[in-house]
């Protein structure tokens, strides 16, 4: 029941599938974070944590809490 | 599934990026031991193993070798360039390196690759070049090693080195039955030295036959470390082979 | 100080000022070894001297013990900030503190006795093996627990780094330490694999050491302090999210093409090549990402020496990640290994990302766990200079060296045979290597006035206190 597994152990064979495996993998995670928008400005809300600090109000502020509304 | 479930979840995190990380190394070092070509059968005329473990005086030697960190200057590694055969030798094969715990290919040749060193020079020449190496090569750069002459090899633990070595499958033998083996797998001169229950003896009659750093009243690091020089390289009669013989397993 | 109460800033104050202990004597050991192979009387002839023992001493003190503490100190300050929650917990931290220490102070003495694993990177033996497991897992459950006691719902993308790091660390430490002691008080040991396995464990170890400690935890630091430093986020999320994934995944299959053309496999070397090249694309993701964050502000790399510091430390991320791929290529690496070509590209790395990154990153951290200002920004440029001008002489000068003994080595005269002997090449080396020693000295000289603006940095602050304190005093007084 395992021979199926032999034809991956040629490297002829492995080469092809591990590139095909690996290249759709990445083709998918790419086309999951640039491909919608919504989801795109979803997932950039996030990169505004570091400004929410609450002990330095020198930075950012107006955007942050923007943002924070947002996620909620 | 989003990756937000990921963001947010630290077990799920660490659980995802143990896998991501895990596969690159599954992959290239598993299959190592499990593929019988990854280290070629080199059998001598008469069927025995060409590579055999290091004797005791040997073995010790390489221990200096490490405690004075040569592998950061000298590499133990030929490769099959033109250029690197003309200058040291045959390249080097998987065998010669099999009972190497750990293995001293090392990564930069500030000096010259060490892996055929063995037979090149005399033993006065080795002890001289160690005590002083720009009396022998005025140009060279590497430190003194006046204290291998100086210190008194140590031994009284070469017993427990050996049985060390054995558990990580050196086959130095302990057992009757692991010293037959030897004598089939190596030859009986071989596989009396390496008995680790004769471990002391063999050592200082190598040394006092050896006679490595040209005093045999004294049994110094330096015995150990020129022992071990003499030996590298030395146990594969390349003659023995067609050219070519070894590269179909590269 | 309102933040110190909040946060646990005691542990990084602490780790960062290791740092810098580590990182100057980890420096001028290197500084030192770089002049023995220039001047080989500069042994004396006394065994814990030589360059074989002092070698590990200052890969162990720069990368262990600078770039470990540097880590230590901004991951456990990150991880607070960016989790808004105190570490969860203090006594816990404190052993990671003096366990690393030790580690650190043991492994320098042991190798200067003679006490080494002869494995690069890996020299410590068993029973400092056992200790850096202990620590490592201290290290795991601290971060974790302050990551599960987070009050923001988002883990930030530097704490993924992190977290990479602390667990590709313990694996790669673990398996590549695998040893039989000579004796319980022996601190001799062999390694479980030999030959073939045990060359492919240990630069699967060795070059994820870079990969993991020295590339994955420093992009954390970029991740946050490039942006705090630039007061804008960074340019990219959803590309830190693929530079995330990408880096953790393929910089695992590279360790190979430290060992092409020899004994190992073909197969194998010919899969890290293959990866070695792939990994370009998300280094340079993580560098465009990170440089681009400063977009519309780039004036600020003329007005703000830390922004020098944390950009440049990017170029020379983004120029390394460049020429590893370069000699992952068997062609090139045919004739750059075992030269010092190899060196130039290591500290291409170490100096001009790692050791930039971190630079830029304590100074930005300084003033903020002292409540005050840098003492001098002036001398934070000279700093920049000094660093600056340090490593573009010595990779210059290990490139001269690396590519021309590859050369010489493989020269034929018209006869076919060898037309330079292995000491002609020496003899040929000689120069750049002293080339290297006044560019490694210039880099020292930049971490010396380092040290010297934080120590005034501090010793200002104290007064700081004292003033703000007796302000507070008398005002109570008068009351």
């Amino acid at each position: 029941m395992w021979d199926w597994l032999k034809w991956f152990t040629h490297m002829e064979n492995s080469k092809v599938a591990a590139l095909i495996i690996f290249f759709s993998l990445f083709v998918a995670i790419l086309i999951y974070v640039f491909g919608h928008k919504q989801r795109s400005e979803r997932l950039e809300s996030y990169k505004y944590i570091p400004f929410d600090e609450d002990d330095e109000p020198d930075t950012n502020d107006s955007k942050h809490k923007g943002t924070q509304d947002e996620r909620e | 599934m989003r990756h937000e479930n990921i963001e947010t979840n630290v077990g799920l995190l660490v659980a995802l990026t143990l896998v991501v990380i895990s596969i690159g190394g599954l992959i290239e070092i598993v299959p190592l031991f499990f593929i019988d070509e990854t280290i070629e059968q080199v059998k001598t005329t008469d069927g025995k193993d060409a590579i055999r473990p290091f004797t005791p005086l040997e073995s010790r030697g390489r221990d200096i070798y490490i405690r004075e960190g040569c592998y950061l200057c000298h590499s133990q590694m030929i490769r099959p360039f033109r250029d690197e055969i003309l200058r040291y030798g045959h390249y080097s094969l998987a065998a010669e390196s099999q009972y190497d715990h750990p293995f001293q290919w090392g990564s930069k040749r500030t000096g010259p690759d060490l892996a055929r060193v063995g037979g090149k020079y005399s033993n006065e020449w080795h002890t001289q070049h160690m005590i002083a190496p720009r009396s022998v090569m005025p140009d060279s750069i590497m430190p003194n090693y006046p204290w291998l002459l100086e210190n008194d090899l140590k031994y009284n633990d070469i017993a427990g080195r050996l049985k060390s070595q054995r558990i990580v499958g050196v086959p130095y033998s302990l057992t009757d039955e692991e010293y037959e083996a030897n004598v089939e797998r190596f030859g009986k001169e071989a596989a009396d030295r390496l008995n680790i229950h004769a471990a002391e003896e063999n050592l200082m009659a190598q040394a006092e036959q050896g006679n490595y750093d040209g005093d045999r009243s004294r049994l110094t690091e330096m015995d150990a470390l020129v022992a071990y020089l003499q030996v590298l390289g030395t146990m594969v009669d390349f003659k023995q082979y067609d050219e070519g013989h070894f590269a179909e397993f590269r | 100080m309102a933040a110190g109460e909040q946060y646990n800033y005691d542990i990084v104050r602490k780790f960062s000022i290791m740092a810098l202990v580590w990182g100057v004597l980890g420096m001028t050991a290197g500084v030192y070894i770089a002049a023995e192979l220039a001047f080989p009387f500069m042994n004396f002839d006394i065994p814990e001297l030589t360059f074989g023992r002092l070698r590990p001493v200052h890969t162990t003190l720069v990368i262990f013990g600078f770039g470990g503490s540097a880590l230590f100190a901004t991951s456990y300050y990150i991880v607070q900030r960016t989790c808004q929650t105190r570490l969860s917990s203090a006594s816990l931290a404190n052993f990671t503190f003096w366990g690393w220490q030790s580690v650190i102070v043991l492994g320098v003495i042991s190798y200067v006795l003679g006490y080494s694993q002869g494995r690069e990177y890996a020299e410590f033996s068993w029973p400092l093996d056992l200790l850096i497991t202990v620590v490592w897992v201290a290290y795991l459950v601290i971060y974790v627990q302050t990551i599960r006691h987070r009050s923001q719902p988002h883990i930030y993308v530097a704490n993924w780094f992190f977290m990479a790091f602390i667990l590709a660390t313990a694996i790669l430490h673990v398996f590549n330490n695998l040893a039989v002691p000579v004796g319980l008080f022996s601190l001799s040991s062999y390694s479980a694999f030999s030959g073939v396995q045990d060359a492919m464990t240990q630069w699967w170890y060795g070059h994820n050491a870079v990969g993991f400690f020295l590339t994955a935890a420093f992009l954390g630091m970029m991740y946050y302090f490039v942006p705090k430093q630039a007061g804008r986020p960074v340019y990219s999320y959803r590309l830190s999210i693929i530079h995330f994934w990408a880096l953790v995944f393929l910089y695992m299959w590279a360790g190979a093409h430290h060992l092409h053309w020899t004994a190992l496999p073909d197969w194998t070397s010919t899969l890290a090549a293959t990866f070695s090249i792939l990994l370009l694309l998300p280094s340079w993701g993580g560098m465009i990402n990170g440089i681009m964050t400063l977009s519309g502000a780039w004036d600020k790399l003329r007005s703000d020496p830390v922004m020098m510091f944390l950009i440049t430390a990017l170029s020379f991320y983004g120029m390394s990640t460049f020429e590893g791929p370069l000699m992952a290529l068997k062609s090139v690496n045919a004739l750059s290994h075992y030269t010092d070509w190899t060196i130039g590209h290591v500290h291409s790395g170490a100096l001009g990302w790692v050791a930039m990154v971190s630079f830029g990153s304590m100074y930005h951290l300084i003033p903020r766990l002292y409540d005050t200002e840098m003492y001098s920004k002036k001398l934070m440029y000279v700093h920049f200079w000094l660093a600056s001008i340090g490593i573009v002489l010595y990779i210059t000068a290990m490139w001269v060296a690396g590519i021309g003994q590859g050369l010489m080595l493989r020269g034929f005269d018209e006869y076919g045979n060898l037309a330079y002997s292995f000491i002609e090449t020496v003899i040929f080396l000689k120069q750049p290597y002293i080339w290297r020693t006044i560019g490694g000295a210039f880099f020292l000289a930049g971490m010396l006035v380092m040290v010297y603006n934080v120590f005034a940095t501090i010793r200002q602050a104290k007064k700081e206190t004292a003033i703000l304190d007796a302000k507070i005093a008398a005002k109570l007084a008068n009351a």
